[in-house]
């Protein structure tokens, strides 16, 4: 009876064992997936180092080629080199998706912070703020922001980011709220440190990981918004190596050169899945043992 | 329960006129004068002098002081004129009927079809948790995140238009017109809708009565369709009504890709063409609907949920 039993828990501490090992190797192995997806971003970032060619020079002559040697994806109605377009449009789309990231984090972090702190009246206002922008149809408004401001490539930008810090200024505020009442923020204003130093020196670093998680994970739908501006007309100028826009520019050839589609739509495709993926193992590592934010209710 | 409805209309009539205040200011905040750009559409581009320009906003009230010309603008906004066209001249209310009825078409056969796949899919998936349909479906929801909706779209066109030369690929009126746009907003929304679906059914499906209605003598089937799913439905239908609004940042991009004369395309259009008044409308116009769906939908759920009564 006592044997018998001794032998089940020794069986069951060896799979809780086993199951441990395993969880940890699952954990190296996303990990390295990370960096291999991260490698594998940088060196899109660094594009236009491969580039074969200018992605503005246009070649009559050789317009419409298919892949060659010269030209591995061939050249556009333009007779441009499809590959080097694709490569700066990399960089593009990057860098502007960062941006959006980044102003809409920001102007996030403070109101949440801030509202979240204090409370209040205020505080119900920005939430209800919020809630109404998150009911509209984010595009639409983006467009029509975009379009007042001038249709430029920072019009665009801050269009999206209008549409998009309620987003972190929620998550931000969530935390605020719960964090604000453990003892150690307890503590510092026992202290007497001035309440706004509480919030910059001891409540953001205790909410930047569930915000860096949700910066990645809000990457995607920057991405494919910016696209999607952009095949409608708006951000870059005509004839930029902008992935949206170059295919909104092939769209008379799709029938007799859907290449000129296809490519740069799955281009979008496979660099949405990796930041994705990047966004995923960072959010698995970065979550492990912390509150979360996205789904806890105040 | 009257008093939360109460408030709630109260937040919804707040959001409202916080609507309306950022559409007026977006004629006031653009570059360069009002006046001056709509005076100049009207003089065909000329720039106009100084004393013309004078008398022209003493004529329309643009030297009043901002909140009265606000309080002004609502009144004729509420009163249905939005104005005139400042590319074609005619009134933009008669040109946004028209649309908004042609946006409406499209957008409610997009959520109708959306709602047929999603609804039984994500039952099964619920039903089946591992199978392939499961599987399947999970793909395919990952993809339908990462794909770019206008390429989706020419993507159908190329498939179903342009290689099969089944259906038309522009054009509005008869019911093969409708197809395609309908197909590309429904299959971008069904995906995430029917994974909803599955994970609010697979919790109920948790649930001790479900196991009583299995005592009882139900079948699986039958214990999930008469017992669990109406409880999902409230969910199903918050989601629903949010969903709404990726449906219409789809119409603006198919009705553009597709030439159906809606509202999202005239938005681009206008958008391109700097018509400030039709900006202004069809602004207007979708923010206040968002609104008032998402206040209707609210009203249902409580209509239907007495659990939710007390917090809506």
């Amino acid at each position: 009876m006592v044997a018998a039993a001794a032998a089940r828990l020794r069986a069951r501490l060896l799979r809780a064992r086993l199951r441990t090992r395993l969880r940890a190797r699952l954990a190296r192995r996303r990990s390295g997936l990370a960096l291999a997806v991260a490698a594998l971003l940088a060196l899109v970032l660094l594009g236009p180092l491969l580039a074969p060619h200018d992605p503005y020079a246009a070649n009559i002559l050789g317009r419409l080629a298919p892949p060659s040697l010269a030209y591995p994806l061939g050249t556009d109605a333009m007779g441009r080199c499809m590959l080097s377009r694709l490569l700066y449009g990399a960089q593009l789309t990057t860098l502007s998706a960062l941006a959006v990231v980044l102003a809409s984090a920001g102007l996030g972090t403070l109101l949440g912070a801030v509202s979240g702190y204090f409370g209040g009246i205020g505080d119900r206002l920005l939430m209800r703020l919020c809630e109404g922008v998150s009911v509209l149809p984010a595009l639409a408004v983006a467009l029509v922001i975009a379009g007042v401001l001038g249709l430029g490539l920072q019009a665009v930008i801050l269009a999206l980011a209008a549409v998009h810090w309620t987003e972190y200024a929620r998550l931000v505020r969530n935390a605020v709220m719960i964090e604000r009442s453990k003892t150690y923020v307890l503590a510092a204003e026992a202290l007497g440190v001035p309440r706004l130093s509480v919030i910059r020196r001891h409540l953001l670093p205790n909410i930047l990981t569930p915000l860096l998680a949700l910066g990645s994970y809000s990457m995607s739908w920057v991405i494919l918004s910016f696209a999607g501006l952009s095949f409608l007309g708006l951000g870059v100028e005509p004839g930029a190596p902008e992935w949206g826009r170059m295919i909104a520019e092939s769209r008379n050839h799709l029938r007799d050169h859907p290449r000129l589609v296809l490519v740069p739509g799955l281009t979008i495709m496979a660099f949405v899945i990796l930041v994705n993926l990047l966004g995923d193992a960072l959010g698995d590592r970065l979550r492990a043992g912390r509150t979360n934010y996205l789904t806890t209710r105040s | 329960m009257a008093r939360q409805l109460v408030l709630r209309l109260f937040s919804a009539a707040l959001l409202l006129l916080a609507i309306s205040i950022a559409g007026f200011a977006l004629l006031r905040l653009m570059p360069g004068n009002f006046a001056e750009v709509l005076l100049m559409s009207q003089m065909d581009g000329t720039l106009p002098d100084a004393a013309a320009l004078a008398r022209f906003s003493a004529e329309n009230g643009f030297d009043a002081p901002l909140p009265q010309q606000y309080l002004v603008w609502l009144g004729n906004v509420l009163t249905g004129d939005f104005g005139r066209s400042m590319v074609s001249g005619t009134p933009v209310a008669d040109e946004l009927a028209l649309r908004v009825a042609a946006s409406l078409k499209l957008a409610v056969a997009a959520l109708l079809l959306a709602l047929a796949i999603a609804l039984p899919v994500g039952a099964v998936c619920a039903a089946f948790p591992g199978s392939l349909l499961d599987r399947g479906l999970a793909a395919f929801a990952v993809l339908g995140m990462s794909i770019p909706n206008f390429w989706y779209a020419l993507l159908l066109a190329l498939l179903f238009s342009l290689a099969l030369g089944w259906l038309p690929s522009t054009g509005y009126g008869t019911p093969a017109h409708l197809v395609l746009p309908t197909l590309a907003i429904a299959t971008s929304v069904c995906g995430i809708l029917a994974r909803y679906v599955r994970g609010c059914l697979l919790e109920e499906l948790a649930q001790p009565y479900m196991r009583t209605a299995r005592a009882k003598g139900l079948s699986s089937t039958r214990a999930l369709l008469t017992h669990a799913a109406p409880n999902v439905l409230p969910a199903v239908l918050t989601l629903t009504g949010l969903q709404f609004a990726r449906i219409f940042d789809g119409l603006i991009i198919v009705e553009t890709l597709f030439g159906w004369p809606g509202i999202g395309r005239m938005m681009v259009e206008a958008l391109l063409a700097r018509d400030y008044p039709m900006i202004q409308a069809s602004f207007l116009v979708v923010a206040c609907g968002y609104v008032l769906v998402n206040l209707a939908v609210d009203y249902a759920i409580a209509l239907y949920d007495p659990r939710t009564r007390e917090v809506v």
